[in-house]
């Protein structure tokens, strides 16, 4: 038991990592987000193109595949203006979580009923003042379960950073498998540890789909009981 | 280093991204389907499967990964890095693939199960006959969409030496040396595949969704 206490020390000075890089990458997430959503309503078609083809693109490419990309290929470059491997990898969650969370902004946006446009078109605000005062606010609710489930798929995300050398809880566990020999409890320990940050981040969630509607009938039973024929007739 | 010889070598990874891939996908949906059926609310087997896709939601792919492939090895059960990757990406494909199935069970009408129950079939044949055919067409575009996202996160196999597509691309890349040409060839490899799938399986659920109207 003494054994668990203390890698529970060990792999929480990488959690401080994880914690860290994850609420950095969800602050720059929601931020790029955001902005390419309201992109993808702009009235130029070019700039809509533009939004629709970053989505498109960077949905396309797997995490993994954008971290070492950013690793090898940068990593050498931005060590010269002072960047690490730590800024590469906000870069590279940030590029691809954005990339999924615009696409649930920009239908929260599209959702903002017409009207509501066309009556502040009629007050005379320009576009973007319309964006920022009418639309915007309104697309903010409807979009809260998933910016937070998204902030779950990015701590989740963050274990990949590991993979290139940042020290954050995934790699911390993995040096520490190499000096007890012991991976099976070293990982389930970790597992654990991700499970308590992460269950009442998700709960929160689901609390905020239920909060907003979004839940489709979390509690109803899909299948009925066997119920008696009289059940059957019409209620009046 | 020709460009033609990175390719080559880079896309003899395909199969085994596709084997890692189609695993884990027809994991994920036998065990998906299975949950889907037990959660029904109330009851400690609804619980606890609700409880098994919550937990299975908040635990990092990799590091599930690393539970099966490095600690069930330490315990005596090696299992190889490809169905170590596709065991541990289904488990993970499972918890999503459970509420697929079960939105799909909620959008089948509940006058559907009382029609079942009064021509006298049992509750496993209304669920088999009736219910499970309709609910299945709605569980068909985000099942072929969790494939696509299967394709994708085979690359983290690469973190247990499975030599699908991005391994493939770093052992290249540490032979010639060309980060530019192999990340283009990566890309373009991702691109080509992911973007036409998704389109059409968006349309698929265009079609769908108007001929269920």
């Amino acid at each position: 038991m003494g054994t668990v206490v203390g890698w529970w020390q060990i792999l929480w000075t990488g959690f401080i990592v994880t914690i860290k890089l994850s609420l950095i990458c969800s602050v720059t997430t929601v931020l790029l987000a955001a902005l390419i959503a309201i992109a993808r309503i702009h009235p130029s078609r070019v700039v809509r193109g533009l939004g629709e083809v970053y989505a498109d693109v960077l949905r396309s490419i797997p995490l993994l595949a954008l971290l070492l990309f950013a690793y090898y290929g940068l990593g050498r470059e931005a060590a010269s203006y002072g960047i690490t491997a730590f800024w590469l990898a906000v870069a590279a969650i940030t590029l691809s979580e954005s990339a999924y969370l615009s696409e649930v902004y920009r239908a929260a946006l599209q959702a903002v009923p017409a009207g509501q446009r066309e009556a502040a078109a009629s007050l005379g605000l320009p576009w973007w003042r319309t964006v920022w005062l009418v639309i915007a606010p309104q697309g903010i609710a409807p979009s809260l379960p998933t910016t937070v489930n998204a902030v779950v798929g990015i701590v989740k995300g963050s274990s990949l950073a590991s993979l290139i050398a940042i020290s954050e809880a995934t790699l911390v566990a993995t040096n520490l498998v190499s000096q007890t020999f012991q991976p099976l409890g070293v990982y389930l320990t970790l597992t654990l540890m991700y499970l308590v940050i992460l269950i009442p981040l998700s709960l929160v969630g689901k609390a905020l789909e239920v909060r907003f509607g979004l839940a489709r009938d979390a509690d109803k039973n899909w299948l009925p009981r066997r119920r008696p024929l009289t059940s059957l007739t019409p209620e009046v | 280093m020709s460009t033609g010889y990175i390719l080559k070598y880079v896309l003899q990874g395909a199969p085994t991204t596709l084997e890692i891939a189609a695993g884990a996908w027809v994991l994920g949906t036998v065990l998906g389907l299975l949950l889907a059926l037990v959660r029904q609310p109330g009851g400690i087997l609804g619980f606890s499967a609700a409880s098994v896709v919550t937990v299975l939601r908040c635990v990092p792919p990799l590091v599930l990964l690393y539970v099966v492939f490095f600690g069930l090895a330490a315990d005596g059960v090696a299992i190889p890095a490809v169905p170590a990757a596709a065991a541990a990406l289904g488990l993970v494909e499972a918890s999503f693939t459970a509420e697929y199935f079960r939105a799909g069970f909620l959008t089948v009408q509940s006058g559907q199960y009382d029609a079942a129950h009064s021509i006298g079939l049992s509750r496993f044949s209304a669920f088999r006959l009736v219910i499970v055919p309709q609910a299945f067409i709605f569980a068909v575009p985000p099942l072929l969409n969790s494939f696509v996202a299967l394709l994708k996160l085979a690359t983290i196999a690469s973190a247990v030496g499975a030599p699908e597509l991005l391994y493939r691309g770093q052992l290249v890349y540490e032979q010639s040396g060309q980060i530019t040409t192999v990340v283009v060839v990566i890309i373009l490899i991702y691109l080509l595949v992911t973007i036409p799938l998704t389109k059409a399986i968006s349309m698929l659920e265009a079609k769908l969704q108007l001929a269920m109207r």
